[in-house]
């Protein structure tokens, strides 16, 4: 029946990152409706308008597109031109500049005016008097973009430039189908395979868990390796690598065995290190159906000798445990297969190909706008624990608004100030204003100028790690703290806010499509959706604490604590103290394939 | 009906304008927006208003509003006229002060 699962995943994990995408916006999708840019219709008088003008319709105001330094598009036929209303010569906020006369009314005397399409001056975007609303219109939304990016980007064209095709390939997630074997697989199976030790021996409730939970013995202080270990255990891409036999630590030794006799005469060290076969070891001990506590000592042995400055008795930190592991998996794998790979493409190992994605920073100038790019391969993301909102949340003004006793829907979602991982990875790629000791070099002002730095997701990995800044550690003050404030993280998640399309477009002000930096490689909405598994946990002071992890498999949860692994109710793991949170794409998470099968 | 797209109409009264002197608001907008210091006191407010959630808090009094009147039925106006009392009263205190002491030391460098 394992069998049955591996299969079918095996093959799905090799789809996601080598297919084109367009923009999703024309997916008119009602369940995502938080990310998919939902097409309005245009209303009867910009279809009218632009029935007999086509795409050169908006022509003569187009010229008058000025691009603000931080890259707002304006209409302005003079640099500091201020537009009246000419109906009431007020200079208010809502501006229109009607595209068929150039006449300029204000919000309130639009309605009076003799035609129907007019430009919002400060906004750059379409309103249509009579409708009283905002339209929108293909053409007219590129040519803004357009100006936008030649002043960010000093004209130089990418892909930004080009607005995305109609059609839009859409990427079809592959339905699940359950598999048994035929009568030649069967056959297969009986004459390759040998029967677990029978459950039914084991007494005690734990005959009842899933196949692969097995407690881990403490070494000596190394709850910090258990906990991460049982959370790459069972981490669904990397377990099925591992279990369907693609790193065989026995053909490796084999290989190595050869390589060294030729190239490392001078070893005497008989052992060689290779940190994937004794990963590939351990999945064996702990996928072995023995419900008695495994002690990693191998491993941790060999895990000392990558990692040289960690090796002590001492209490180390979870996070740079993992960081070290899926390293040393990366070495001695990349060594040997000496594969070519860009980075972030994950080509390079089963560790990069798991765990690896494409962060996107752009800096840009305050002074003249212009945008500098650079992307990054990072195999997860460290986030500031931050309250949800400083400030009003404790000033009286916020809660003693009466606004027609419409409280509750301003208070809504902003209650106590909790932490959320989505209020944290909101602040993550919120725009930072860098401070004035960190001037950025601007190309085009050919000076040191005041920037702004925005992060956000070009490309997501197959599993999400999110680590939590707890640890802090002073220098200059020479003492570490430990943040123990309440995160509170869900079990499913929708990354698309965070990716660069959708950091991206809220630049441009209100556009009719969506886009991406660079060469169309854009995620769309089921590669955004993503399921809790694993969640590492801290707990106690900063020198003094335990690490845990809890697991999620076939939707019930198990605390692993150590050699310990107990069945839990959801709620427990929803008051933990997380410090790692692992989520898994959506897609290859099947929770019907992790039924119990007996 | 009016002849050319390129002139703007002829305010009948621009005479009356001429005569009048600007006011002393206008006149601080004029020099706020020749000097770019408008742009970029708008910039800080935009900030302000995110780091503090005002901006988030009046995106869901949008939503929730749009969801009970049927997205086809809201327009822009419609919006306008619901969010301006509620978010001209939400801004906080310290964000109102800030953008008071910005602008009260352009007016003095500016020598008004």
């Amino acid at each position: 029946m394992k069998l049955q699962n591996l299969a079918l995943t095996t093959t799905m994990s090799s789809n996601p990152d080598h297919q084109i995408h367009h923009n999703r916006s024309f997916v008119s999708n009602p369940q995502h409706q938080s990310t998919a840019v939902i097409v309005p219709p245009p209303c009867s008088h910009l279809e009218e308008f632009k029935a007999g003008r086509g795409a050169t319709a908006f022509g003569k105001l187009l010229e008058c597109i000025r691009v603000r330094p931080l890259g707002r598009a304006s209409v302005r036929r003079e640099p500091n031109e201020v537009f009246r209303c000419s109906a009431c010569r007020q200079a208010s906020q809502r501006v229109y500049a009607c595209v068929s006369c150039a006449a300029v009314v204000c919000d309130i005397h639009a309605p009076d005016h003799e035609h129907e399409i007019a430009i919002d001056v400060d906004r750059a975007e379409l309103f249509c008097c009579s409708c009283g609303d905002q339209v929108y219109d293909r053409d007219f939304d590129s040519a803004i973009v357009l100006s936008q990016t030649a002043a960010a980007t000093l004209g130089g064209c990418n892909s930004l430039c080009t607005p995305p095709p109609e059609n839009l390939r859409k990427r079809r997630r592959v339905d699940y189908r359950p598999w048994t074997p035929d009568s030649r697989e069967r056959a297969l199976l009986g004459t390759n395979s040998s029967l677990l030790p029978g459950n039914d021996e084991d007494l005690s409730s734990s005959s009842n868990f899933p196949v692969g939970l097995k407690g881990l013995n403490n070494l000596g202080n190394t709850c910090f390796m258990n906990s991460v270990l049982q959370a790459l255990l069972h981490t669904p891409p990397l377990r099925n690598y591992f279990l369907s036999d693609r790193h065989n630590r026995f053909v490796c030794q084999q290989k190595n065995g050869v390589h060294r006799n030729k190239n490392e005469r001078n070893n005497k060290n008989p052992q060689r290190l290779c940190l994937a076969c004794d990963t590939d070891a351990l999945f064996s001990a702990v996928f072995s159906g023995d419900r008695k506590p495994y002690s990693p000592a191998k491993f941790l042995y060999s895990w000392w000798q990558h990692a040289g400055n960690l090796a002590s008795y001492e209490q180390q930190d979870a996070h740079e445990f993992f960081i070290s592991m899926l390293d040393g998996i990366h070495e001695k794998v990349d060594k040997d297969e000496h594969k070519p790979h860009s980075q972030g493409s994950g080509d390079c190992c089963i560790a990069h190909r798991v765990f690896s994605g494409i962060l996107r920073s752009d800096v840009m100038c305050t002074a003249c706008g212009f945008t500098s790019t650079t992307y990054d391969p990072c195999v997860d993301i460290s986030l500031d624990l931050v309250p949800n909102h400083e400030g009003p949340a404790k000033t009286s003004t916020k809660t003693h608004h009466s606004c027609n006793g419409n409280a509750e829907s301003i208070n809504s979602g902003h209650s106590s100030g909790t932490s959320t991982l989505m209020g944290c990875l909101d602040r993550f790629t919120r725009p930072e204003r860098l401070g004035s000791d960190q001037k950025f070099f601007c190309q085009q002002c050919q000076v040191r100028q005041e920037s702004l730095k925005q992060m956000s997701i070009r490309k997501l990995p197959l599993v999400s790690c999110f680590h939590i800044k707890r640890f802090e550690h002073s220098s200059i003050r020479k003492m570490s703290r430990k943040v123990d404030r309440y995160l509170q993280f869900p079990f499913s998640l929708d990354m698309s806010p965070y990716l660069s399309s959708s950091i991206l477009r809220s630049r441009f002000g209100n556009r009719i499509f969506g886009f991406d930096g660079a060469d169309g490689n854009e995620a769309d909405e089921s590669t955004s959706e993503f399921e809790l598994f694993a969640v590492v946990t801290h707990t106690g002071k900063l020198d003094a604490g335990h690490y845990a992890t809890y697991l999620r498999l076939s939707n019930q949860w198990y605390k692993c604590d150590d050699a310990w692994v107990t069945q839990v109710n959801e709620n427990i793991v929803r008051a933990a103290q997380g410090y790692m949170m692992f989520y898994v794409q959506k897609m290859l998470y099947y929770k019907a394939s992790e039924k119990q099968s007996g | 009906m009016r002849a050319s797209i390129k002139r703007p109409p002829t305010p009948d009264a621009e005479d009356e304008d001429q005569d009048r002197e600007p006011t002393l608001p206008e006149i601080i907008n004029i020099k706020l927006i020749e000097s770019g210091e408008k742009e970029r006191l708008k910039e800080l407010l935009r900030e302000r208003l995110i780091e503090c959630g005002w901006k988030d808090e009046m995106k869901s009094l949008c939503r929730s509003f749009t969801r009970k009147k049927g997205r086809s039925n809201v327009t822009v106006d419609d919006l306008v006229h619901l969010i301006t009392p509620k978010g001209r009263a939400a801004v906080p205190d310290s964000v109102k002060a800030e953008l008071l002491q910005r602008i009260r030391s352009f007016l003095q460098s500016a020598a008004l």
